[in-house]
């Protein structure tokens, strides 16, 4: 190939079923390795409290996406219709108690605003859209999306090591163990 | 829960029943508190301490009366719901929601004064009063609201529907037909208990039967609805009230459902059946019907706001006036801003101190929410029947009259109670022979 320098970014290692899986996703928990990830072919039950993630904090982003998207309808509307311009339809108040005309408006913008900002946080959360992933080095990881089930322990973690993480992954179950390795710069 | 696998060893053979000793001091409470209540309230609405107090207390019984049957209505409907959808998670809980639903067929005893009291129909009930003078005047009802003196052309063009023969046979009706359907799953459910070989049959028939049982539901709290709160104004239309007291039903017997089995778990039962998960669906439930309240309570007055309908918009008119504004304005953020915040998160939603506080604090909602519905219609009705010579001058509210409504909603509520505990008492306090109770208390979301 290139005379670019690689990096290694990962320990790929496969294993033979889901629950096979989800039994060594636990042992990688308590090993107490932080910067990991498994791949399978289909969501998995259970799998992110075998590997012990944390709740995501995408909620919040949503929360106050919603209050802002409410507060924006609030005040378009009433600023418009009663502040600057008001607008007397079928005798009714123009003041604070116009409000309940201005309900739909505050429910749609709430929705809205809180399903854009569920979007793009979890975009932003997951860093997508990106051009490439350092997986896709690796001929076998394209059964990620077909049959096979796996475990990737990143360079990056700080319990990383070139035999050890080879040889825990070995010792819990997995198989095809490879090195996977990126094209740095 | 989540780290231990519920097994069929963890479910003991015959199933956990109450200890009638952990309750029955409790039941004796309710049961002597109900007693005297009624010692006070039958004297009262027979008018023993005067037409003022007679006409007040009417509502004040009405309130009372038609708080708790909401609350069992609900119970109905979530046991139906549960059976309908084939639900594997709330088995363990079923047999909670089956009590309370099972409560219902009682309620017909405090609707007694309602229905056999004239006196307390005529302030309750305008219509009532109106073919009561044309059949006077005019010898039969519907001569007297067709022409002369009694002429009524709404109440008559209503005959059809809104009349006294009919409106017996409904009350009737409801109490008979919902009654027998709740009692019928409720006995196909206890049934399995005691079969040594449950299979799935009952299972099976409770689907099958839920099916017609869920749209005779529907027809009888509607139509519950509107013959006892509608019926109080004949003039008024709403073709939201069903599913708004209806609403209101669902979320308050979800809130219902949310304590007792807290309080079971807190007496050392459901060990091993119901966890932090069942919590945390049971508080979804709440949470939706919280949104699903708000949703309906606000089309409803925001069409009439639109359409500005002098019929439709009296409802509001009358619960806009002076202090009922108020408590207009405390439903809108008490009983929907106020719980969606409390029960939005998921953790929270699994901590039982804290959904004893929300589930109470929803029921005390509803409270409001029901005095909102019935006690407006008091002032005037009241003041109209007992100062006829000068119908202007009619007053929002009665003084003295929350005490009848605190005594009333007591009497029964602790007839409410003491149902309740004896229907948790006769039977297992869960199916233990369901096939599906293991798939319930191991459930996960």
């Amino acid at each position: 190939m290139s005379t670019s320098v690689k990096r290694v970014y990962c320990y790929l290692a496969e294993f033979e079923s889901a629950s096979a899986l989800y039994k060594a996703a636990q042992k990688v928990r308590d090993a107490g390795f932080s910067k990991w990830d498994c791949y399978t072919p289909y969501p998995m039950h259970g799998l992110d409290a075998a590997m012990g993630l944390k709740r995501s904090i995408l909620p919040y982003f949503v929360f106050f996406g919603g209050v802002i998207g409410l507060l924006t309808a609030f005040l378009l509307a009433y600023v418009t219709q009663v502040g600057i311009y008001p607008t007397v339809v079928q005798g009714k108040p123009a003041n604070i108690f116009t409000v309940p005309a201005f309900f739909p408006i505050m429910f749609e913008l709430t929705v809205l605003f809180s399903g854009f900002t569920a979007l793009f946080a979890c975009l932003g959360l997951c860093q997508l859209p990106r051009w490439n992933h350092p997986l896709f080095a690796s001929r076998q990881a394209h059964r990620i999306t077909d049959d096979g089930f796996f475990i990737a322990i990143e360079a990056r973690d700080p319990k990383f090591s070139k035999e050890g993480t080879k040889g825990f992954l070995g010792g819990i179950g997995g198989d095809n163990i490879e090195l996977v390795e990126e094209d740095g710069k | 829960m989540a780290h231990h696998l519920v097994t069929s060893a963890d479910i003991p053979v015959d199933g956990e029943k109450l200890a009638v000793d952990k309750v029955s001091r409790i039941r004796v409470i309710c049961l002597m508190v109900a007693i005297a209540g009624a010692l006070v309230s039958v004297p009262a609405l027979l008018g023993v301490f005067g037409r003022g107090v007679q006409g007040s207390y009417s509502f004040s019984w009405l309130y009372g009366f038609f708080f708790f049957t909401t609350l069992a209505l609900g119970g109905c409907f979530w046991t139906l719901l549960h059976n309908i959808t084939n639900s594997g998670w709330g088995v363990s809980v079923r047999r909670v929601m089956e009590n309370v639903g099972y409560v219902f067929p009682w309620m017909l005893i405090p609707v007694l004064p309602i229905l056999l009291l004239p006196q307390v129909q005529e302030f309750l009930y305008e219509w009532m009063e109106k073919h009561r003078m044309a059949k006077d005047v005019a010898g039969s009802v519907k001569e007297g609201l067709h022409h002369g003196e009694t002429a009524d052309h709404l109440l008559s063009s209503k005959y059809w529907y809104l009349n006294l023969n009919f409106w017996y046979f409904r009350v009737i009706a409801y109490f008979a037909v919902l009654g027998f359907v709740i009692h019928f799953l409720r006995k196909l459910s206890i049934d399995q208990d005691n079969d040594p070989e449950p299979g799935t049959s009952r299972l099976l028939r409770a689907r099958f039967h839920s099916c017609w049982g869920v749209p005779v539901f529907a027809v009888v709290l509607t139509f519950l609805a509107i013959d006892l709160v509608k019926g109080l104004d004949y003039k008024w239309f709403s073709t939201m009230w069903g599913v708004y007291v209806f609403a209101g039903s669902a979320l308050n017997a979800m809130a219902v459902i949310i304590l007792v089995t807290i309080a079971l778990r807190g007496m050392g039962y459901f060990r091993n059946v119901v966890g932090p998960e069942h919590d945390h669906l049971m508080g979804k439930l709440a949470f939706a019907f919280t949104v699903f309240w708000a949703y309906i309570s606000f089309d409803q007055y925001f069409l009439y706001w639109y359409a500005n309908i002098t019929e439709e918009t009296r409802y509001f008119v009358l619960r806009n006036t002076g202090g009922w504004n108020y408590v207009s304005i405390i439903l809108v953020f008490g009983h929907f801003a106020a719980p969606f915040l409390l029960l939005i998160r998921q953790d929270l939603k699994r901590r039982n101190g804290y959904m004893i506080v929300v589930a109470g604090y929803l029921l005390f909602m509803h409270m409001i929410d029901v005095y909102h519905m019935i006690i407006p219609e008091r002032g005037p009705s009241v003041t109209k029947i007992l100062n006829p010579e000068n119908p202007e001058k009619w007053q929002l509210w009665l003084n003295g009259s929350f005490m009848g409504d605190v005594i009333a909603f007591v009497t029964i509520g602790c007839f409410f109670l003491f149902v309740l505990l004896r229907n948790i008492g006769s039977a297992a306090l869960y199916p233990h022979r369901d096939p599906r109770i293991l798939e319930s208390a191991n459930v996960h979301n």
